[in-house]
């Protein structure tokens, strides 16, 4: 009988964390909007570590501002300097909405966002008149001391509904959360929901803001904004829609908010990864949209199944996988593995959420593995865990690099961040064929590592 | 007048004292206005004073483990964000059991909720000791507050006092919140005082010789110092202590003892050379190794300190052997080049003026994120007529600054970097490199060859789709020289 371990830290100190704080997780889904800016009201370091953290994943520009808060903040309080931030940024970007995202310093000082984006709007008004009310701000709270990033990524998706979600004529479009993916993944379900005839609002879209194609001629006005993103307008719209799928269990609260204040139904689920939770994912669309799954997306899941077929028991049964990350890719992740026969014998998470070990129950259940959960945990933990407990591969993202080259086993590089490898924020390891992208990595890395050194078994 | 308010200013009037064109007949005094407080909202690239200590100065030290005291953010952030590589090798001859352990691993407190209502000073403690038992083998626990632990008021040096005492395991306190001082120069600042303060004088060297140095403000960004610490070597001098590159707690300790200070990054690490020099009347001079003339003028200088002339004439002529012709080579291909050097301090007077006279560039705009007055001095003093000098500049400025200079080339950071791919202009890592190192004789052919590369990458001849394919050239490089003479603008300062 398989079973689920449960590990939890033992220790106060944190080390080589899994997680970071909540106001990252509000730039992202900022970032994801068309015309859209951040403005993080805390000290320098909150937005220029954040950016640097997305330039080196996505090999893109990143624009979030800061208020800069300095001693004199801490004493009196950070009205000018946001006021002063949101005016400054209103007028020399022109940007549609200004996320007003708070820290743990403005937390703690105690600062009204709420009053002082007034306040800003009061003045943006007298100096652009009507053109002011084209500019929305919206105050996102995120104080960095309470959960992770994750709240952060939930907190501002809801701000964003609450605050521009409007009832009007139906849209027959359906929502989707995306969770904090890559550009490839987000073009991966717009894919699949094309192929199901359903065009979709994302909340948000970070795919054309961090894989912006390079065309000067396209962006030699200044300032600099990068294509695509959702629009104002579409994020207005999610009211109207069929209905609001969030494909990360963590960041629901939007959905729910939809729900309740436009009727707008919604389903939150595991990220598509893998066929079960692919086709999870598509059954949620067509209950939604009533569309019927289309011959060539049952096509590229025969693909997957077919490649799975040939390679997955030849090559990879048996092998163990320790999983670490974000919270819904490891749960989509593990799931997977299973499917490929694989065996997810430790999965870590820095996140904490009640609905974790439960999915980790059900697919040890499915896999017939047991799993030893590591929850709420760090890096350090993994480390220590897989000295004791060897696996044959690890998955997870490039702060796990030095861990992996230690023990000599091969990281399959996933989640956020990647820098030590280029191209990861461009493929999908969603959908069919995010699967099929999976496999031939975690195949290939196998055969690499453990085939080449009889290299006679890989001649046919 | 010098001082220019750029296009993208206009509603930001008050960066115009931060953006200077340089002019013969200005008075000396003039230089952009700096070190004074970000305008909110402006996109500044800076970063905070947390980055500047850990980040900067104490990152790099090879046996010492690093506790953030702070939300989650801070810890995670300050995990390896620089390239500071380290030998296991320690004073005594031993090994450090754990490779690069200053790169490995950040500890932190994870501060919650509850430690922000009720004070985080217990979790601090128990963070402490859990850190040594996870780690005995490291020499010290350096710890540091944060925007949240600088509000709450916790007392870091209490704390490390008592956990010292109780652990008998030196533990220092850097207080400096990211709050504090305009950009992350506080937390140079900050980082210098605590080492000078708590450590420095503390410990006496194992053995010492008449020709000991402290090489200070060489943090060995992608083995940096390493190249340094040849060069001085094969002349007979002794790195008596980095500071603190690559370096030990206990080299800190024993700074006092050195015959000289080298004062390599001259912005962070100028305080402690001060410092050392008043209390413990250690000269020190401040060097440039960027470069081949600067790097074979400073060697001579030290030689000539120390009267190793003939040993120094020794290792500028072996290098010098090897790196003249193929700097000769990358001049032929970078001559007339433009490149606008956007560092964080003193790079863009290190390199401006070598740029020129090594490699016929022309170094059009330079800038910097935390300079203060005596940096831009310099800046302005190694700049022709017509160069544009900004102090922290944003990002809209930087999109100004390359429509109306138009750089061939532009030496930055990684936020700025895919900024300017964006805009259809090369840029190459300069705070923490690409294929470095980059000081030194090698190091500077290093550099020539990463400019070399970013500039001829054969991807800004196809930027924009063609109706009619254009003949590829055999010798592209001609044909991307002769186009792009053909748009340069004069250094006017006007928008195109």
């Amino acid at each position: 009988m398989s079973c689920v371990n449960v590990i939890e830290k033992d220790r106060n100190v944190i080390i080589n964390p899994l997680k970071t704080c909540q106001p990252l997780g509000a730039m992202f889904a900022v970032n994801g909007i068309n015309k859209g800016f951040p403005i993080v009201h805390g000290s320098q370091g909150c937005s220029a570590f954040v950016r640097y953290g997305f330039a080196r994943h996505f090999r893109e520009p990143s624009e979030i501002a800061v208020t800069a808060l300095h001693e004199d903040a801490a004493v009196f309080g950070g009205r000018s300097n946001l006021v002063a931030g949101i005016e400054n940024l209103a007028l020399r970007f022109n940007p549609d909405i200004i996320g007003v995202i708070t820290t743990c310093s403005s937390e703690i000082i105690g600062d009204d966002v709420y009053g002082f984006a007034d306040t800003a709007r009061g003045n943006l008004k007298e100096k652009l008149g009507e053109d002011a009310d084209k500019i929305e701000i919206i105050p996102i709270n995120t104080p960095s001391f309470v959960e992770s990033h994750y709240k952060g990524y939930d907190n501002a998706i809801n701000a964003l509904v609450n605050h521009l979600a409007r009832k009007d004529e139906p849209n027959e479009k359906l929502n989707i959360i995306p969770g904090i993916i890559n550009p490839g993944d987000i073009r991966e379900l717009k894919h699949i929901l094309a192929l199901m005839d359903t065009e979709g609002i994302f909340l948000t879209d970070i795919s054309d803001p961090f894989d912006a194609p390079l065309r000067p001629s396209k962006t030699k006005e200044i300032p600099y904004y990068p294509k695509g993103g959702t629009t104002i307008e579409e994020l207005r719209d999610s009211a109207n829609s069929l209905g609001t799928v969030s494909i990360c269990k963590y960041a629901g609260t939007g959905a729910t908010s939809l729900q309740r204040e436009h009727n707008v139904p919604s389903k939150i689920e595991t990220p598509p990864i893998g066929i079960q939770n692919t086709d999870q994912f598509v059954r949620n669309i067509s209950k939604f949209t009533g569309n019927s799954v289309s011959e060539e997306l049952l096509d590229e899941r025969g693909m997957l199944v077919d490649s799975m077929a040939d390679n997955a028991a030849r090559y990879l049964f048996g092998r163990k996988v320790a999983i670490y990350g974000d919270p819904d890719l490891t749960t989509g992740m593990a799931r997977f593995v299973g499917e490929l026969g694989m065996e997810p014998t430790m999965v870590c998470t820095g996140v904490k959420y009640p609905e974790f070990n439960p999915d980790m129950e059900k697919i040890s259940k499915e896999t017939g593995s047991d799993i030893d959960v590591l929850y709420g945990q760090d890096l350090r933990a993994v480390e220590v865990y897989l000295k004791e407990n060897p696996v044959d591969l690890l998955i997870g993202n490039s702060d796990g690099r030095l861990i992996a080259l230690d023990l000599g086993i091969p990281l399959i590089r996933m989640g956020f961040p990647v820098y030590d490898r280029v191209g990861y924020q461009r493929h999908s390891v969603l959908g069919y064929r995010g699967g099929m992208y999976l496999m031939d990595l975690i195949t290939n890395t196998v055969l690499e590592k453990y085939y080449e050194p009889t290299h006679w078994k890989l001649q046919q | 007048m010098p001082y220019k308010l750029l296009e993208v200013d206009k509603k930001i009037p008050q960066r115009k004292n931060h953006v200077y064109v340089k002019h013969c007949s200005d008075p000396e005094e003039e230089i952009p206005d700096c070190n004074t407080k970000t305008v909110p909202g402006s996109m500044s690239e800076r970063g905070c004073a947390f980055a500047g200590v850990k980040g900067v100065i104490t990152g790099a030290i090879k046996d010492v483990i690093h506790v953030v005291h702070s939300p989650i953010g801070c810890t995670s952030y300050g995990y390896g964000t620089k390239r500071y590589p380290t030998t296991p090798d320690m004073p005594n001859g031993e090994k450090f059991p754990i490779d690069n352990f200053n790169l490995k691993y950040i500890l932190g407190t994870d501060l919650q909720e509850s430690d922000v209502v009720f004070g985080g000073m217990k979790k601090l403690k128990k963070s402490l000791i859990e850190a040594h038992k996870e780690f005995p083998e490291a020499t010290a626990i350096y710890t540091y507050s944060t925007c949240t632990t600088g509000l709450i008021g916790d007392d870091l040096d209490a704390v490390a006092k008592e956990v010292s005492e109780e652990l008998g395991i030196e533990v220092v306190a850097f207080n400096a919140p990211g709050f504090c001082g305009p950009s992350q120069s506080k937390g140079h600042h900050v980082g210098n005082m605590t080492l000078f303060e708590n450590l420095v004088g503390t410990k006496e060297p194992l053995q010492t010789t008449p020709y000991d140095v402290n090489l200070i403000g060489e943090y060995n960004i992608d083995g940096d110092l390493w190249i340094i610490k040849k060069y001085l070597e094969e002349m007979g001098i002794n790195l008596l202590s980095k500071f603190t590159g690559d370096c030990c707690h206990d080299e800190i300790c024993w700074m006092h003892r050195a015959k000289l200070s080298l004062v390599r990054c001259q912005r962070s690490a100028t305080y402690i050379a001060d410092l050392i020099k008043e209390k413990y009347d250690v000269p020190y001079i401040k060097v440039d190794f960027f470069s081949t003339k600067y790097c074979a003028e400073n060697l001579r200088t030290i030689g000539k300190y120390f009267g190793l002339e003939e040993a120094a004439e020794k290792v500028i002529e072996s290098r010098m052997e090897k790196v003249g012709p193929e700097l000769e080579f990358y001049k032929s291909k970078l001559q007339g080049k433009r490149v606008f050097i956007f560092s964080g301090g003193p790079k863009s007077y290190h390199l401006s003026k070598p740029l020129e006279d090594e490699l016929g560039m022309e170094t059009v705009a330079v800038a910097s994120q935390f300079e203060h007055k005596d940096g831009y001095e310099k800046m302005k003093g190694r700049v022709k007529e017509g160069t544009l000098i900004v102090d922290d500049p944003n990002s809209l400025e930087f999109e100004e600054i390359i429509q109306v200079y138009k750089p061939d080339l532009i030496l930055a950071g990684v936020k700025e970097k895919y900024l300017a791919h964006k805009l259809g202009v090369p840029c190459l890592l300069i705070h923490s490199y690409e294929n470095g190192p980059y000081i030194g004789f090698e190091g500077f052919v290093n550099l020539a060859k990463d400019m070399y590369s970013n500039i001829y990458s054969p991807v800004w001849n196809m930027l924009e789709f063609e109706e009619e394919p254009t003949e590829i050239e055999e010798n592209i490089e001609i044909k991307e020289d002769s186009s792009k003479q053909e748009t340069k603008p004069e250094n006017t300062g006007e928008l195109a």
